[in-house]
């Protein structure tokens, strides 16, 4: 009988191991992850606190890095992380050339009061006020920051240094943010872009966690404006074709989409490169920085409505 | 529950360890390829924004000085037929940024891209040593910066329009995918003088309305002309001092001839797909039936045999079935049947009367007019009857015909009071109606089958 026991305890074990190791990538290991993310977080956020205090003018050498993040839409992040700055945080980013940067920002302006209006996102009326001209180098951020101001007044007001800081407060928002904020858990999705801290705990690099929900519908929207669709009897071949596409942070594509299939004939043909038309034309995509490690590779589909 | 738990806990550490450095390697290689993560999200996308393809046309560049004139006029007529079929919005030429077209070199898109053109044609006519007239051009797509399709035709001079109308239907098809429709004619009514004194004759033109000829000098009354699907002919009737006859016409040969005499018929009589028979219908007594006439043994074979009015035949492309109207079961509703007859299935079943059916070219729709409510409205509905979609309505509209792609409907519309009617088109989904432009008042069009 015991022998038995042992036995079927055995193939229990396997077959939970089975399951819950597929299991374990969504599940628990996010659970696991979001204590010491929030550790590590902290104890670097209470340093550059300290260091820092409200002046995140201070960071201005750190723009370059920042100025990377604040392309990705600040917007996702609380208006309260602000002040944490972490600069080991930041220092992934490479010391970008400053004219470089700022075209980036500037072009994402059009963006920000987009973005701001998804409900999914945290709060960020913050957020508008993004390239501030702080920097020598902004002149031609500012005017455009100015612009968002006006409509976030609240958001403003919370943050004293705003003139300044919200560059920084923009590029740390994201990281911080999702350092700290446990609500999210696609924290992950931040911590990838902040390796060297956090390495060492072995986290996934998001892959466990999924926001697809989120950034998926807004590439989904703007994909969906450029996409010339076939219609007039195409439509109940019901074609479907797919790609596979790598982002840059700044939301264009890193490479020509990559057909996912057999390549198509005829009407799937045309199907297809009406597709592939819409995607290359609607680039730069806005997407939230804050999921860019799950969005910088995905495959959209283009198919007919499902009856 | 928790001896599970319990287990899982003391599963998991160690697995997970295992895990992490998997995943850590899972990691470095999808750095390098994205494939390789098996997470790679699938985010479906459904709806599309139905507006046209802007593409840039320039003038087709003239290969020696006298060709300027035709490489404008070719030009325009492709810019035209793809403006005319709503899937493509040529952009104004004014806006090029590019003036220098050379057609054996790849474009600089740059160019091109900065007036969100989306595709590009370009091209050269040059009149040869011979006389005939080569014809070049190229297809590109600016943003995958590839040429799509290039071709080379040679011509007579006179067949300028038509290359033109083949050079359409090349880039109609390769972005669209579907079948173009450029290259082909209609045959329709011609109606001229007052509401009380029209005369009508037949008329044939190109589908974009140019070179127009008249078939008859209108002496006699024409009525609903019929194109062959596999030759150059057609079918007519024509009223004379007694019965209506159905008159053959051979539009390259321009010769005639009497199918037939018959008593009692109110349609002109439709071809088979193979172009061998016609089918028809015949009025006896009150009744009106369907008749198959092969045209070399010029036989008679009687389809249905009901006391109703069975009349307005029409084939299925593949030739097996074919739909009519019918009005045996009260008020005239569309029926489908074997083609060697046998029993006939009610499809329309709608608020209102549906007759004239005809079937499209590619197979997969009716188009009927349908009465009702005072109205009168164009519709297209699947062979089995379902999906019934209504293109136009208004106070007259009636006789649809396809284009060789069935993507297009031609029908004629008569606003009502002293004016007279008009030929129009629209696409099956229903958008982009068209007025076709003809030299007088139009009716009863049928199109032809692709002339290439």
């Amino acid at each position: 009988m015991k022998v038995k026991v042992d036995k079927t305890v055995l193939a229990s074990v396997v077959l939970h191991v089975l399951v819950l190791g597929a299991v374990l990538l969504s599940f628990s290991t996010r659970a696991l992850e979001v204590r010491p993310e929030d550790s590590v977080g902290v104890d670097i956020s209470l340093e550059t606190q300290v260091a820092a205090g409200m002046k995140t003018g201070k960071k201005e050498q750190k723009k370059p890095l920042v100025e990377k993040v604040a392309e990705a839409k600040p917007v996702e992040d609380a208006v309260g992380k602000i002040e944490e700055k972490k600069p080991p945080v930041v220092t992934e980013a490479a010391p970008k050339p400053q004219p470089k940067v700022e075209e980036k920002p500037v072009e994402k302006k059009p963006d920000p009061p987009k973005v701001a209006e998804k409900p999914k996102e945290e709060p960020q009326p913050v957020e508008k006020k993004p390239e501030p001209a702080v920097d020598p180098i902004a002149e031609a951020i500012k005017k455009e920051e100015k612009k968002p101001t006006p409509p976030k007044p609240p958001a403003q007001a919370a943050k004293p240094p705003e003139p300044q800081k919200p560059k920084e407060r923009v590029f740390d928002q994201s990281k911080i943010a999702a350092l700290i904020d446990k609500r999210d858990p696609s924290r992950q999705a931040v911590t990838g872009e902040t390796l060297n801290s956090n390495a060492s705990l072995g986290l996934s690099k998001g892959r466990a966690s999924d926001n697809s929900a989120t950034w998926g519908a807004m590439f989904r929207r703007q994909v969906e404006n450029c996409w010339k669709k076939p219609y007039g009897g195409i439509e109940q071949e019901r074609p479907e074709v797919a790609f596979n596409i790598r982002l840059k942070k700044d939301g264009k594509l890193e490479a020509m989409p990559v057909p996912d299939g057999a390549p198509p004939t005829g009407y799937a043909r045309a199907y297809s490169e009406s597709a592939l038309r819409a995607i290359i034309q609607c680039q730069p995509y806005n997407l939230p920085a804050a999921y860019f490690e799950e969005w910088k590779a995905f495959t959209p589909v283009f198919q007919e409505r499902p009856l | 529950m928790t001896d599970q738990n319990k287990l899982r806990e003391t599963l998991l550490l160690p697995n997970r360890r295992q895990i992490i450095s998997g995943m850590a390697a899972l990691g470095a290689t999808a750095a390098v390829s994205p494939r390789a993560a098996l997470a790679q999200k699938r985010v479906p996308i459904t709806e599309g924004d139905f507006a046209p393809l802007p593409i840039a046309i320039p003038n087709f560049v003239a290969g020696t000085q006298s060709d300027g004139e035709v490489a404008v006029g070719v030009t325009q007529v492709i810019t035209n037929n793809l403006r005319r079929s709503g899937l493509f919005a040529p952009i104004d030429q004014a806006a090029y940024i590019e003036k220098n077209i050379n057609v054996d070199l790849a474009p600089n898109f740059q160019n091109w891209k900065t007036i969100n053109a989306q595709a590009l044609v370009t091209g050269r006519m040059t009149r040869q040593g011979d006389g005939r007239l080569k014809a070049e051009f190229r297809l590109w797509d600016v943003n995958t910066a590839q040429q799509l399709s290039g071709q080379q035709y040679f011509t007579t001079p006179e067949s300028w329009r038509r290359i033109a109308h083949i050079i359409s239907d090349q880039i109609y098809e390769r972005v669209t995918g579907e079948k173009g429709y450029f290259d082909s004619r209609v045959v329709f009514v011609d109606e001229t003088g007052s509401k009380e004194r029209r005369v009508k004759r037949l008329a044939l033109m190109d589908q974009d309305g140019a070179n127009v000829r008249y078939l008859t000098r209108g002496s006699d009354l024409v009525l609903t002309p019929r194109f062959s699907p596999s030759s150059q002919e057609i079918t007519y009737m024509e009223f004379g001092q007694g019965d209506p006859r159905v008159y053959l016409f051979n539009i390259e040969t321009g010769q005639r001839e009497i199918v037939g005499n018959f008593p009692g018929m109110s349609f002109a009589p439709r071809f088979s797909p193979d172009g061998q028979r016609v089918i028809m219908s015949l009025q006896q007594g009150g009744n009106s039936n369907l008749f198959v006439m092969d045209l070399r043994s010029k036989t008679t074979t009687r389809l249905t045999d009901t006391p109703a009015i069975d009349t307005s035949p029409s084939y299925a492309p593949d030739g097996s079935r074919l739909c009519f109207e019918s009005d045996r079961g009260g008020r005239p509703q569309i029926y489908v049947m074997p083609a060697n007859g046998g029993a006939a299935q009610r499809i329309s079943f709608g608020e209102g009367s549906y007759s004239t059916p005809v079937w499209s070219p590619r197979g997969d729709y009716i188009a009927f007019t349908k009465q009702g409510g005072g109205q009168f409205a164009i519709g297209i509905m699947k062979t089995d009857g379902s999906g019934e979609r209504i293109l136009t309505s208004g106070y007259h509209n009636e006789g649809p015909t396809f284009a060789p792609n069935g993507r297009v409907v031609m029908f004629f519309r008569e606003p009502g009071g002293n004016s007279g009617p008009s030929l129009f088109t629209v696409d099956v989904s229903g958008r982009n109606e068209q007025r076709v432009p003809t030299p007088g008042f139009a009716s009863d069009p049928a199109w032809s089958p692709l002339l290439s």
